[in-house]
């Protein structure tokens, strides 16, 4: 399809364009804002992920549809009526060789079609795989086919991109998401705007965890229930994916004997991948949603090769719509618990490898590692 | 070398006959069956999708016969299945199981690699030797798909219940046994001609199931289209056996994917399957409306292909799929829009190790009643 741009009329200079904050609106957020806001339109981004978002995009998704797709039908459904048109980038693949997922495909499709009184709608296909439809090049036909001068166009694109390595590079420092996106204090507004809604170095805690998943169940703290902020509350220090550069990513594929071909997977395995070898997380937690096709397959094989070679802890914690806040408070304590248990115990038999290594044995087939090892 | 390979449908017969031509020996893994989905069932991620968990189960069996080297496809995304060999890889690993693993997919970098792979299986035959190899295992794949087109036109006529099920189960052995490119097509000519046979001689469109209204004399049979993912639509056991189901009901089901289909279309070279090149652009244009986009496996072809189905006058379409498959979540997030605008009946089923083969037959039944009614309801309107 290329650039689907319904009714394309009426889209002036000001027109309000919403973007749906969910998705792959955390990898690439300030790329968008950048880019409509210097085609002078006025952007607005739905609120944060609330229980009615999530109950409307319930309602409204497939039954079979994941966790973070419905959620993404819930803010789509709260921009309705606020806005003169709705940004809905298909993203396709944000590096050559990659993809990102079946359903971020035909995401475009699906909401335009099962969301009713829809206002106007700009779907435009990002895919490096193919020459000329990269974010560069996608980003100018977007920019003149909503009727701006060439010139306009580069000076927008420009822009976008220099917002994006910025905000990439905060990442890579361990900025929490606002900061790195350079969101101005409290306009977001509640939870998200507060600095402790992302993973970033934080925390001077006594156990290290290295938090992996999808950017958007990181930061979205209303889909993660406040997952980061809990495991400060812990005392835990947190390093998540995030925080490997995309050299990093890459020089940790390439080892791999078949690379992952889903950016984000690709992401989630190199940083459990570096966590282990590097030795500088005392556990692992992989944040999955519920009902997630590439975590079923990138969790797996992250978590049999971390137990098959290291004792290191590893959580697959999984959200949905149902998750209880009790229910997750629980198993998080009893995963941070086994950690600091095993760092003490390892901290008195510094001297043995071995005895190490039966302790880690004897703390897995421990009650409280069985449970923590269970899946939310 | 004692080579193995998971199960779809009776693609076993074409991958036997190629590496036995090549000289390998091959140990089929038993017909999928609930013992050995319970075995790939605990041994699989929970939230893979359904033909991984059979791919395990069917493995496992093998090996334990005696196999010691897989060969598995494998594919450059975005749909899940790309990935299956490395997770089944890990699984058969820490299990025990010290097997080879050869996984036969586009290269990721040179075009070496996978010949490399061939040279490894084959033991550094010539090219040529390959190529003859895969023209007979291509000969047997339409012979199948031959045989298996005739079963669904015979089904719902025929004379007696099961009759032309058993003329296809003899057909197809004959084929397996074919010992080249002539016997293998004597043996799918002979096979079709005793299929149709077994067919009521006059085509009187009396459902045997029950289901909906006797149709009146000269009324042709419903007609259902058969869309979805390709290892669902072809390996009868992971959908329950849904075409002679739906036969039984007195249903001519076509499949809109055939597998000789998917080889022409994927693994030979535009110009030599123009035919399906054709096809490919029919359906993307088809889908446009509702999916404008290839989201991997086959889910804008289910679109797509549902459409063309309703375009040829179809009376319904099924559309199955494996629980939490993301290409066919997308098609069946579209699929009910168009099914709307189009008035044409859609059923999906996302089946899986925990869906049972009586809930499967209800729903059926009730969709093929619904399809009877409407042609009766589109008669009257007629009048």
């Amino acid at each position: 399809m290329g650039l689907l741009i319904k009714d394309r009329l009426g889209l002036r200079e000001g027109a309000v364009v919403g973007l749906p904050r969910a998705l792959l609106f955390y990898e690439l957020y300030p790329f968008w804002r950048a880019l409509l806001e210097s085609l002078e339109f006025r952007l607005v981004v739905s609120g944060p992920t609330s229980r009615e978002v999530i109950e409307t995009g319930t309602r409204e998704a497939a039954d079979e549809a994941c966790f973070p797709v419905k959620a993404f039908y819930g803010h789509v459904a709260a921009l309705r009526g606020k806005v003169d048109a709705i940004f809905l980038p298909r993203l396709v693949s944000l590096k050559r060789g990659t993809y990102t997922c079946p359903k971020m495909l035909g995401l475009p499709d699906m909401v335009r079609h099962n969301l009713g009184r829809m206002p106007r709608v700009i779907v435009a296909d990002f895919d490096e795989t193919k020459r000329g439809r990269g974010l560069t090049e996608t980003g100018l036909l977007v920019a003149r086919r909503l009727g701006r001068s060439a010139a306009q166009a580069r000076v927008a694109v420009g822009q976008a991109l220099e917002a994006l390595r910025a905000f990439r590079a905060g990442l890579w420092e361990g900025q929490p998401f606002e900061q790195a996106a350079g969101e101005r204090g409290a306009r977001a507004g509640g939870p998200a705007g507060s600095p402790s809604s992302g993973p970033g170095t934080g925390g001077r805690g006594r156990v290290r965890v290295g938090l992996v998943g999808h950017a958007y169940n990181l930061f979205d703290s209303g889909v993660n229930l406040d997952l980061v902020r809990k495991l400060a509350g812990l005392g835990c220090r947190l390093i998540s994916s995030e925080q490997l550069s995309e050299v990093e990513v890459e020089a940790e594929s390439s080892r791999l004997p078949k690379e992952i071909f889903w950016s984000a997977g690709r992401r989630i395995l190199a940083a459990v991948t570096r966590f282990r070898r590097e030795e500088s997380v005392d556990g692992i937690i992989h944040l999955v949603s519920f009902g997630c096709g590439p975590d079923s397959i990138v969790g797996e094989i992250a978590e049999r090769e971390t137990r098959r070679t290291s004792s290191l802890p590893y959580l697959a914690l999984t959200v949905d719509e149902h998750t209880a806040e009790a229910g997750l408070v629980t198993r998080l304590e009893a995963f941070v618990d086994m950690l600091e248990r095993r760092q003490a115990a390892m901290g008195v038999r510094v001297a043995s490898p071995r005895a190490m290594a039966s302790e880690a044995a004897a703390d897995r087939s421990a009650p409280l590692g069985g449970v923590a090892e269970g899946r939310a | 070398m004692k080579v193995t390979f998971p199960h779809m449908g009776n693609l076993w017969i074409v991958i036997k006959t190629i590496l036995e031509d090549l000289g390998l020996e091959v140990i089929v893994p038993a017909r999928p069956s609930r013992q050995s989905l319970d075995v790939g069932v605990r041994h699989s991620p929970e939230f893979a999708c359904f033909p991984l968990k059979l791919n395990i189960g069917d493995l496992v069996g093998a090996i334990d016969r005696g196999a010691d080297t897989v060969v598995m496809a494998g594919g450059i995304g975005p749909c899940r299945f790309g990935h299956y060999a490395q997770v089944e890889a890990q699984v058969l690993r820490d299990l025990g199981y010290d097997v080879d693993m050869v996984v036969l997919e586009p290269p990721q970098g040179h075009f070496s690699e996978l010949l490399a792979k061939v040279r490894y299986l084959t033991g550094g035959q010539p090219l040529w030797r390959v190529w003859r190899a895969l023209r007979f295992g291509f000969e047997k794949l339409q012979a199948l798909d031959d045989l298996d087109r005739s079963l669904v036109r015979a089904r719902p006529v025929e004379a007696t219940p099961g009759a032309a099920a058993r003329e296809h189960r003899r057909a197809v052995l004959a084929v397996e046994r074919a010992g080249g490119i002539r016997d293998t097509r004597r043996a799918a000519g002979e096979g079709k001609e005793a299929v149709a046979a077994a067919a009521a001689s006059q085509s009187v469109a009396r459902p045997r199931g029950g289901v909906g209204p006797p149709a009146p004399p000269g009324r042709s049979l419903l007609r259902v289209g058969l869309v979805g993912e390709i290892f669902m639509i072809a390996e009868p056991f992971a959908n329950q056996d849904m075409e002679r189901h739906l036969g039984e009901m007195g249903v001519e089901v076509s499949r809109c994917l055939y597998l000789s289909d998917w080889v022409r279309a994927h693994l030979l070279p535009g110009f030599l399957a123009p035919s399906r090149r054709d096809r490919a652009r029919q359906i993307r244009r088809a889908a446009r409306p509702y999916l404008g986009h290839f989201v991997g496996g086959e889910g804008l072809d289910s679109v797509g292909e549902a459409i063309l189905f309703d375009r040829q006058g179809y009376d319904g379409v099924v559309h199955v799929a494996p629980f939490t498959c993301m290409p066919e979540i997308v098609a069946a997030s579209l699929l009910p829009e168009a099914s709307r605008d189009l008035g044409l009946p859609v059923l999906s089923l996302f089946l899986d190790e925990h869906s049972g083969e009586a809930g499967l037959q209800t729903r059926l039944e009730a969709f093929v009643d619904l399809l009877a009614r409407r042609r009766t309801v589109r008669v009257k309107d007629a009048w």
